[in-house]
């Protein structure tokens, strides 16, 4: 325990250090950037070991001799923790280079202490072991997070979006809260262990109330709102740690709750399942309707928590129904989809990083041909894009195919799982099916083709520690992808600190069904040398000419006639209409010489689009309707108070 | 495994002589002599002698589209059993894997259109992102149906020697609910009439085509082989479906299988002579059947077996 705190401490240390150097730029990065790497690194290395020899670990401090503090490792909290480590340390090093506003040295300070806080916070969530050691360290890791969200506070949209994120996280502690609340209720001990004594229609309120609360830090449709609007706001490095890492801790409590309420009723594995394939399915396509490339990324996040969640939910069914097997696989598929998607979807948010640097505009239908200045940046990026499709050989594919084959257990069973397994198997091919084409539009539209305004005309790459850590990830993906074995291993260790009533899982099957992915795998890659040969082969001393894109016939093509990425999705979106509605706004065309005109479409989530009739205005107007309690009178406030303690004295 | 191979080598060699069966019945209906069954052949001799011209627009993702799409149809074809025997590779879970294979050539196929920056291959690549989608529903529905009969998840255990009889037996009737909707796919997934039409001569209309516009050379030869290959694999597996028996004699069973072929290759030209091509609107509720189509075969085997 003593590494972990360590690590802990050196990232923290950093942070105020970057404070105290705020006004020396150059010097203040490098200490901030080295000592939070050197935390990541350190605690990464603590993580994978504990993980591996599966020890558990614990530790605890008296607080104000009041509260305990109580942390402990186990499996669970060591697969999570080397998520945590591992992103964050390619996002600090990447933050290097793109944090080059020196004009901006007190800004930049202030975020690296923030950004230490909330990588020291989230370790601390997975290791708590104690409800208030849990509770202020969600805290702690929601607020350090709005004043990331809210780096660039001057736009008012990114205010906007802060102040969404910050009502959103708060409404979501309130549910883990009330259901912390109930559990303290029953056993009266601020402890984990207690859980499982209090009775099932308890367990069942406790465990709705928390989904509620993790689901909507983790994106779960329709609690997802505020996603896609904090997350482009940040910087982003802190978008690829709040889309990869920050929202999986939401999901570890998911499976904490879980775990601790020990009650396994097919209701929980059918809720969690089922708030996964909507999650899934319209997370992409919203996706497929934006024109922000990163609101567009954030809302491909929504969709891969529904993927994991339909892992878990698989995983809860087959522990439900006795099947020891599809419960880990299913497990085991969405743990490791929790590593697989913080780092594809890192690659994502640092190649769109690279790109909003480079030309200073997030809208995807403004870019276009940039694969050809931006080499390394657009290679990561397709790596990326191929891996959230979830395509072999890359990482993406071998959590789906572990969650397909879980799914595929669930068919030999009766009635509700029956049902609900091929819920999750249709679902996850449409995810996959409208993945792909989210990404062909996003690398076709952003990456190929030709210029479509100035700005992503003159661009270029630099930034070393940018480069380094798409590479980083990049090569990640593809090693997964081809070489699971290990992190498979990982992932079927964190299953086994669930506490299942398995004991040991075995690991004998799943280590078959990774060495058939990476023959599988090799397999591709041999023949694709074998292909690349013989083309190779057939164009020896061939005359190769160069000439422009045939333009059926047309003579004068213009980088204004691409086909746009509003109009690539638009088929798709119709399809999905009633769950996405389209505003379109342009003006007829008139006349013989018609003006100039104008185009502007809008997906709207129908989330977003119902809160405000559902809930925002019935809160508000019983608000309204008490606003005489708030009458500014301090007397009377202090009245309310003592009012307040004494009907609490008849009642305890 | 040596005889697998050989029967590997022989599907990509004689799929583009079973593509031209169809082109054969088309020109029948259209009262033309039509081109000789060894046309295929002869545009691919022809492409792979020639040089290639590249557009401006292009990088080299633009070159790797035609390579990995031939490979992903290639490398499917390594694990399909043919004629009923043993494919080269297989394992529980392969038939996700050959389908996410899939996955990858089109995504580089679109990739590849995209490319060139042409608003035609635009258009066309938005419709080849569309469709499968549906399709790969419809795939994953009747992979379903499979495994609930079979309880394997591997087209070994579908289609080789007597299993696929042994489907026949399990699954009855609603069987022929999967041949349909796999035809259905089939059409779909390889961009024949009603989904796409090949042979129009216009590119706002094409779907596959219009995306290999910029494509020449070896390069377009590599795409053509590919697609030749991708339509071999659906169409072995419906043939096996519609005449799954299994001979002791050798011989007799390649027959059987070849004669499948060629009603399948028959019956795709047969639906190109005698159906036009759905507007683009329409085109996803055809898809939509096949899914339908799979879904009830499903819901009937869970009630009566």
């Amino acid at each position: 325990m003593s590494q972990f705190f360590m690590s802990i401490l050196i990232i923290v240390f950093g942070g105020f250090l970057s404070l105290i150097l705020a006004r020396q730029f150059k010097l203040m990065k490098m200490v901030a950037v080295f000592s939070l790497s050197a935390g990541c690194f350190w605690g990464l290395f603590d993580a994978v070991t504990k993980l591996m020899q599966s020890g558990s670990d614990a530790a605890s401090f008296k607080y104000l001799n009041v509260f305990s503090l109580a942390f402990q490792i186990d499996g669970l909290s060591a697969f999570f923790l080397v998520v945590i480590f591992a992103v964050c340390l390619v996002a600090v090093i990447y933050s290097f280079h793109y944090m080059d506003h020196s004009g901006e040295a007190v800004r930049t300070a202030v975020h690296y202490f923030f950004f230490s806080i909330l990588i020291a916070s989230m370790a601390l969530v997975v290791t708590a072991a104690n409800m208030i050691t849990f509770m202020l360290s969600w805290e702690i890791m929601s607020l350090s997070s709005f004043f990331l969200v809210i780096y660039n506070y001057e736009s008012s949209e990114n205010r906007k979006a802060g102040y969404l994120y910050f009502v959103f996280s708060h409404v979501g502690a309130m549910f883990i809260f009330a259901a912390f609340g109930i559990v303290y209720g029953y056993t009266g001990s601020f402890g984990f262990g207690a859980m499982d004594s209090i009775p099932e229609t308890a367990k069942i309120v406790v465990f709705i109330f928390s989904f509620i609360g993790f689901g909507s830090k983790a994106g779960v449709f329709p609690f997802h709102v505020w996603l896609p609007h904090a997350h482009p706001a940040a910087p982003s490095h802190i978008s690829a740690v709040m889309s990869g890492v920050m929202i999986k801790i939401g999901i570890y409590g998911i499976v904490k709750m879980y775990t601790l309420l020990n009650f396994h009723t097919p209701l929980f594995g059918n809720i969690v399942l089922v708030a996964g394939v909507v999650s899934g399915i319209l997370g992409v396509v919203y996706a497929l309707g934006q024109h922000d490339l990163k609101r567009l990324l954030a809302y491909h996040s929504v969709e891969n928590i529904g993927i994991i969640l339909i892992g878990l939910g698989i995983g809860m069914i087959g522990v439900s129904s006795g099947n020891p097997l599809m419960a880990v696989l299913g497990f085991s598929g969405g743990f490791l989809h929790v590593l697989n998607h913080s780092i594809f979807k890192s690659v994502l948010f640092m190649g769109a990083g690279m790109v909003l640097h480079k030309t200073g505009t997030r809208t995807i239908d403004a870019l276009g041909g940039l694969l050809k200045k931006m080499k390394i940046t657009g290679a990561t990026f397709i790596i990326g894009s191929l891996a959230i499709c979830g395509l072999p050989p890359f990482n993406g594919f071998v959590s789906e195919f572990f969650i397909y084959i879980g799914g595929f257990k669930g068919i030999g069973l009766e009635n509700s799982a029956f049902v609900m397994s091929i819920f999750a198997i249709i679902s996850l091919a449409v995810i996959g099916g409208l993945a792909l084409a989210c990404f062909t539009k996003v690398v076709g539209v952003v990456f190929q083709g030709e210029p479509r305004t100035k700005a992503a005309v003159n661009v270029d790459e630099k930034g070393s520690t940018m480069l380094a850590s798409m590479l980083i990830l990049a090569g990640a993906c593809i090693f997964i992808g081809i070489f699971p074995g290990a992190f498979i291993q990982m992932s079927i260790k964190a299953v086994s600190a669930l506490g299942l009533g398995y004991g040991h899982v075995p690991l004998e099957p799943f280590g078959q069904m990774t060495a058939n992915i990476t023959f599988a795998a090799m397999v591709f890659l041999v023949s694709l040398l074998v292909v690349i040969a013989i083309r190779w082969f057939y164009y020896r001393g061939k005359t190769i000419t160069k000439s422009g894109t045939w333009g059926c016939g047309f003579t004068q093509p213009t980088a204004k006639m691409q086909y746009t990425g509003s109009s690539y999705a638009a088929s798709i979106l119709e399809f999905f209409s009633p769950a996405a509605p389209l505003d379109e706004d342009h003006p007829k065309i008139k006349g013989r010489f018609p003006e100039k005109t104008y185009y502007k479409s809008h997906v709207n989530d129908i989330a977003e689009l119902n809160m405000k009739g559902v809930i925002v205005n019935p809160v508000l107007f019983i608000f309204d309707k008490l606003r005489w309690i708030q009458h500014g009178d301090i007397h009377l406030y202090i009245g309310y108070i003592l009012l307040a303690i004494v009907l609490l004295l008849f009642f305890i | 495994m040596i005889e697998s191979i050989i029967l590997w080598l022989l599907a990509i060699l004689l799929a583009p002589f079973f593509s031209a069966i169809m082109f054969k019945v088309k020109a029948f209906f259209g009262g033309r002599k039509g081109s000789p069954l060894l046309i295929n052949y002869y545009t691919l001799i022809k492409l792979f002698k020639k040089g290639s011209v590249y557009s401006t627009s292009t990088t080299a993702v633009f070159k790797l589209g035609p390579i990995i799409s031939f490979t992903s149809a290639i490398t499917v074809l390594m694990f399909l059993p043919i004629a009923g025997h043993h494919p080269i590779f297989s394992f529980n879970g392969d038939v996700i894997f050959i389908l996410y294979l899939m996955g990858l050539g089109r995504f580089f196929t679109i990739a590849a259109a995209m490319d060139t920056a042409s608003p035609f291959e635009g258009m066309g690549a938005a419709r080849e992102a569309y469709f499968p989608i549906i399709c790969e529903a419809a795939m994953f529905m009747i992979l379903i149906f499979f495994y609930r009969l079979t309880g394997h998840l591997q087209l070994s255990a579908y289609f080789t020697g007597d299993n696929t009889i042994a489907l026949w037996n399990l699954g009855g009737a609603p069987l022929l609910f999967i041949v349909i909707s796999f035809f259905i796919i089939l059409l779909t997934e390889n961009s024949r009439v009603p989904v796409d039409d090949p042979a129009t001569h216009l590119e706002l209309t094409m779907i596959h085509e219009v995306m290999v516009l910029d494509h020449s050379g070896p390069d377009l030869g590599l795409i053509e082989l590919g697609s030749f290959c991708k339509l071999f694999f659906y169409s072995t597996i419906v043939s096996r479906l519609i005449l799954p028996f299994d001979f002791k004699i050798s011989a007799m069973g390649y027959f059987v299988f070849v004669l499948g072929l060629i009603i399948v290759y028959v019956a795709i030209g047969l639906t190109e002579s005698v159906i036009a091509r759905y507007r683009m609107d329409k085109v996803p509720q055809f898809v939509l059947t096949s899914f339908a189509l799979a879904f009830f075969a499903t819901i009937i085997t869970l009630e009566f077996i």
